[in-house]
Parts: structure tokens; C-alpha cells; sequence
């Protein structure tokens, strides 16, 4: 899948749980208050039921803007 | 230390321990005693400073510091758990500047008014955060530098040797922060902290819990309160040992990974974060972890009794408040003397008592407001004369906190004696709220309370009477509130009164004061679990408690 094919795939979900009108490149969880503790599990569980994978707890903490969490899909995908 | 110049509330009957009179002595000395040993662990960014590399790191922002604020100022800054915010907050201290952390969570309005009332004359911050805070810039104009830092490891190496020459003079009584917290008229008010009261209350801590340089502490709570920047930082740094810090908004899911491949002994949590982990039945080992540190807001009995019976660690909990640096009495760190739902026995650095209306001690086991003095508690507020005068009278910090204590001498805490609103431990004053409220031009009166919940320990309800009924629903009102309250402030339900038909206005006293309490009874009693039947399923969402 391309970046562009992951951000379609997953800003549904992302949109809705955020609160956010638009999930893109720029969004990060230091910029995007309703990007929580709670909110950061709900993205993560819903991303993980969409896609079938598992985000280990090493890689979980890590995953603080919308481009890494594409970089981290692009990766885990490609496995 | 003994010729130092304390407040009347600053006294105890326990003499002072302060080896270290400024945070830079204390990093100095541990530096000359292990300088190749791990201070700071960063997982995410995959840095790490060793006790030698942040000394200079620190020291070289201090002298960067001075070309933007003079020994004697305030910044403000705004980070969450990185370099940047250690780097800057080590590197001003050490000019004799006053660093005033900002939860970069808070909305634009919020920042201005703790940036203004603090007299900060730069603020430093994430570039992610660029987008909020150059619209701030623009508004406030030339008398405040806004500058955004991103990596401090870019800063002009310097000659330690030097630069530590010319820092000037920090007295121990100096003001090291000023931490803002809510406030009963609805505003923010600055607790000024000395150097003095966060190494009294670090060492205080890291004694009673036998931290050693052997300690790794895990910090996943933010640095820009003060149990990040004390329990976390400030005591493990006493001790000599190390801390990984990570991102509070991403670590609750790995919090069982980071104790494990970290190594983590000790770590400090609100219940919240407790309830949390039960919840979401994230498993686990305790690994190397010897102890759980909790407070903030008030912890069930039956949540310590299910998180130690699952995962086998103990939880210490504590009582403290930022007016006391952060804890003033713990439970013994030997497990088996501890008195599980008490708050513990004073620690050796303060005394603490309690009285009565009159301020008269009440004898054991009699309720009372909770009294805190030591080396540890606050210079006072910042520029609020009159409850610094309500607070800080006859040489004790009066915690507007209710407990008792028994014939053992522990203590135990019994709720709030205002209408405060503990929310995953952050604390928000109605007023904070009812102030917003009252700004929409259809509300002619509104009240907030905290309602119960089953993961932050309580969430906030707003209750509003609207001049036209028609013109606003809850939806419009919530959005209106995003506009200028922080997302953690903003009520999770809106009661519009005029579609109740038991509750023609909002109930009042004779002075015509609006009387929360009885608010929080009509919610318990009509309205609670009226919304929310599953319960955490709002936070959840489809995945269930697992």
C-alpha cells in the first residue's frame, strides 16, 4: 500500500477518534490535544482490528504523529 | 544550611537536609560520582545523557539562556518529556531564572493568561506546537520572544569550565518554578517553588523509599506538573540514579514493556492510570519494579487491593499537593506496615497536622483540614496577597484538604473542602468552567461538578440554564467551551436545565450562591449512568474490558 492508500485507510477511524476534521501529515499528538492516553489506545486497537496486525508495546509508545504511525504500517505491512 | 532565610511556614521540628543548594550543585555532585552512569533515558527519540553528557548539556544552555533572559526573570515553557524542556528548565534555573512549565495541551487563552500573569519574558517551545502558539505571538506582540527550540543537542557546545564561572549566585530560597494550578475564582494561580523546596522534597523522598544509584525510575507522567518534575526527576536525581522518560499521552498502552525492558524499580502514577491498566487488561510483568508511588486524587480501596493482587506490586500511596512541592507523607516502603487506603505516616522533612475551623489541632481520629510545614512547602502564590494570607497563616500551609489522622499517626485523606474537581488527577475549579459558560451570550447561569468515573475517578458535568431554550443545544455549547477551556477541562455533558422539569433554576443558598453539593446529589440520584448504561464504553469503544 502506498502512504496515500494508508491515510485513506485509516483517517476514518482516526478522524472519529481524534475529533479531528482531517488526518494528514501534519497531524502530531503534541499538536492535537484530543490525541490522548485514552484516545492514543482507541487509534492503536481500531488500526490493529482494521489491518490484522499486532502493535507491540515496544513499538506502541513511539507512534506520536500520523506520519510515523504510516511509516510504522508501511513497514509492518511489507514484512 | 542552617543560616538559610525561611519562611514562618518553612519551619518544622525536623532539622533541614539539604547537602545541595541548588539544582546545579546537586547535579554537580552527582555527576563528579558516577559521570559515565545513565541519567536520562528517551526511548522514543532514542537519546540518552549520561550524568557527564547533561551536565554540560545543562550548562551550555545556561549560558545560551543568557542571551534571552536575565538571572532574576521568568520563561515559560512548553515540552512534553524531552531534552528540550530538562535542557531548558536545568539550563534557567542555573541563571537564577524562574521556569514556568505550560501543559501544551491548554487552549491558546490559557497559555497567554499563565505567560502574562507570571511575567515570563520569552517562551520557549515544541515547533510543533507552532501553529497555536505564533497566532499568541502575533497577539502579544514584541514584549514577550517566542522561541521554538527542537533539539537541544544543535546548541553551541561551550567550555563547562567557563560558562560555570560566570553563572551567577543562586541562593538555595531562590525561585526555581512557579507551577499554575486551577483556582476557586476560576483562574489559574502560580505556586512559587524554591530550589530549596524541590531538593528537600526530592531527598525527602528518595530516602524514604532507599532510592539508590542503582534506581531506575520510569516517568510517564508529564514534567510540566509536579510530579514529573519532583517524584520522577528531582528524587531519582537525588539518589544519583536513572529515569526513562516517556510521552504520558503514549506510554499507558507499553506501560508493561517499558518496566520490562527498561528495567524500571520505581515508577508514579495517578489511580487513573492504575484503573486504566485493570481496565484495558493490558498484562504484564513487575519485573525489576519494587514500587508503585500514587496520589493526586483519591485511590479506592478496592482498586489497590486488584492491581497488587494481579500484577504483585506494591503501591505506595501518599499525600501531597504542589503547594508542598509534591508528597508529604507516604506509607512505610516496608510493604507489610503499610496501611492500605491511609495516605501514610509524615515523612521526616515536614510536620503536618490537623485542625479545626479555629485552627485548633483536633485530637487522633477526629476529621479536620490537613496542615502542612517544612522545608518543602512554597514560597506562596504569585501576586495573590490575599490567599497567600488564607493559605500560609499562622506558620502552616492550610491543603483546603479534609482527613484525620489515627493513633498510629497515619493519615488519611477524606475529600475536598471546596467544590475542586480531581479529573485523572488534574484538578479544575468549576469556575475555571462556569467563567466560559457565562461568556455565551444564550446562558443566563450555569455550575460544574464532578460526577463520578470509573477511570479518571471523576469527569465534569456542566449544568446550564439557557434565556432561550430554542437557541442552543448541548452540542453548540460544548464547542463553544473547546474554544477557550483545554480539552481536559471541557465537561463530558452538558445538562441543559430548562428541558428538566424538576429543577426550575439552579439550586442556590441565601446569598445566592449556587450550591454545587446539592448538584452532584441530583446528579447521582436522576442522571447518573443515564447516558452511559455500559459504563466504559465510551472509552473503550468496541474493544471491551478485555
Amino acid at each position: 500500500m502506498t502512504d496515500q492508500e494508508l491515510y485513506a485507510a485509516i483517517s476514518p477511524l482516526a478522524e472519529q477518534v481524534l475529533q479531528v476534521e482531517r488526518f494528514d501529515s501534519t497531524i502530531t499528538m503534541m499538536s492535537t490535544p484530543t490525541w490522548d492516553s485514552l484516545t492514543h489506545i482507541q487509534l492503536l486497537s481500531g488500526v490493529e482490528r482494521h489491518f490484522g496486525i499486532e502493535i507491540d508495546g515496544d513499538d506502541a509508545f513511539k507512534l506520536t504523529s500520523a506520519e510515523k504511525l504510516v511509516k510504522y504500517l508501511q513497514s509492518k505491512l511489507n514484512q | 544550611m542552617n543560616s538559610l532565610s525561611l519562611l514562618p511556614h518553612q519551619h518544622s521540628e525536623r532539622p533541614l537536609d539539604l547537602p545541595y543548594g541548588t539544582f546545579l550543585d546537586l547535579l554537580r555532585a552527582k555527576t563528579e560520582q558516577a559521570p559515565a552512569r545513565d541519567f536520562l533515558i528517551f526511548p522514543e527519540s532514542s537519546r540518552t545523557y549520561t550524568y557527564a553528557a547533561f551536565y554540560a548539556l545543562a550548562v551550555g544552555t545556561a549560558d545560551w539562556l543568557s542571551a534571552h533572559v536575565v538571572p532574576g526573570g521568568s520563561i515559560s515553557i512548553l515540552f512534553r518529556n524531552t531534552p528540550e524542556f530538562l535542557a531548558i528548565f536545568f539550563g534557567a534555573v542555573s541563571h537564577g531564572v524562574t521556569v514556568v512549565p505550560i501543559n501544551p495541551d491548554l487552549a491558546a487563552p490559557e497559555i497567554r493568561f499563565i505567560v502574562e500573569n507570571s511575567a515570563s519574558t520569552a517562551v520557549f517551545y515544541d515547533p510543533d506546537l507552532g501553529g497555536k502558539l505564533k497566532a499568541l505571538e502575533t497577539e502579544m506582540g514584541p514584549a514577550v520572544k517566542f522561541i521554538p527550540v527542537s533539539n537541544v543537542d544543535l546548541l553551541p557546545k561551550v567550555d563547562v569550565r567557563a560558562v560555570e564561572a560566570r553563572l551567577p549566585k543562586v541562593d538555595p530560597t531562590t525561585p526555581a518554578s512557579i507551577i499554575y494550578t486551577s483556582g476557586t475564582t476560576g483562574f489559574p494561580k502560580g505556586v512559587v517553588l524554591s530550589h530549596m523546596n524541590f531538593l528537600v522534597d526530592g531527598k525527602g523522598m528518595a530516602d524514604w523509599f532507599q532510592f539508590t544509584p542503582e534506581t531506575r525510575s520510569l516517568c510517564i507522567l508529564p514534567l510540566f506538573h509536579n510530579n514529573g518534575l519532583v517524584v520522577s526527576l528531582t528524587t531519582t536525581l537525588s539518589a544519583g540514579g536513572s529515569i526513562v522518560m516517556v510521552d504520558p499521552k503514549a506510554s499507558l498502552r507499553s506501560f508493561w514493556t517499558l518496566v520490562e525492558r527498561y528495567h524500571a524499580t520505581f515508577t508514579s502514577v495517578m489511580p487513573s492510570i492504575l484503573a486504566a491498566i485493570l481496565a484495558f487488561g493490558f498484562e504484564g510483568k513487575p519485573g525489576y519494579l519494587k514500587g508503585i508511588i500514587c496520589g493526586g486524587q483519591l485511590l479506592p480501596l478496592s482498586l489497590a487491593e486488584k492491581f497488587e493482587s494481579r500484577f504483585g506490586v506494591p503501591i505506595f500511596e501518599g499525600f501531597g499537593s504542589t503547594e508542598a512541592t509534591s508528597y508529604s507523607s507516604f506509607n512505610p516502603v516496608q510493604v507489610d506496615k503499610r496501611k492500605l487506603g491511609s495516605v501514610g505516616l509524615v515523612m521526616p522533612i515536614s510536620d503536618m497536622k490537623v485542625v479545626d475551623d479555629h485552627d485548633a489541632e483536633v485530637p487522633d481520629g477526629v476529621e479536620g483540614e490537613l496542615c502542612i510545614r517544612g522545608g518543602n512547602v512554597a514560597i506562596g502564590y504569585h501576586n495573590l496577597p490575599a490567599l497567600q494570607a488564607l493559605r500560609f497563616r499562622n506558620g502552616w500551609y492550610h491543603c483546603g484538604d479534609f482527613g484525620l489522622r489515627d493513633k498510629d499517626g497515619f493519615y488519611y485523606f477524606r475529600g475536598r473542602k471546596d467544590d475542586l474537581i480531581v479529573k485523572g488527577g488534574e484538578k479544575i475549579y468549576p469556575a475555571e468552567i462556569e467563567n466560559v459558560l457565562s461568556q455565551h451570550p444564550n446562558v443566563a447561569e450555569s455550575a460544574a461538578i464532578g460526577v463520578d468515573d470509573p477511570i479518571l475517578g471523576q469527569e465534569i458535568c456542566a449544568f446550564v440554564n439557557l434565556k432561550d431554550i430554542s437557541a442552543s443545544n448541548e452540542a453548540q455549547l460544548l464547542s463553544f467551551c473547546s474554544k477557550s477551556l483545554a480539552r481536559f477541562k471541557q465537561p463530558k455533558r452538558i445538562v441543559i436545565i430548562n428541558r428538566l422539569d424538576n429543577m426550575p433554576e439552579l439550586p442556590k443558598g441565601p446569598t445566592k450562591k449556587i450550591l454545587h453539593r446539592e448538584l452532584r446529589d441530583y446528579y447521582q440520584r436522576r442522571l447518573a449512568n443515564s447516558e452511559d448504561p455500559e459504563g466504559l464504553k465510551w472509552v473503550l469503544g468496541t474493544q471491551g474490558a478485555g
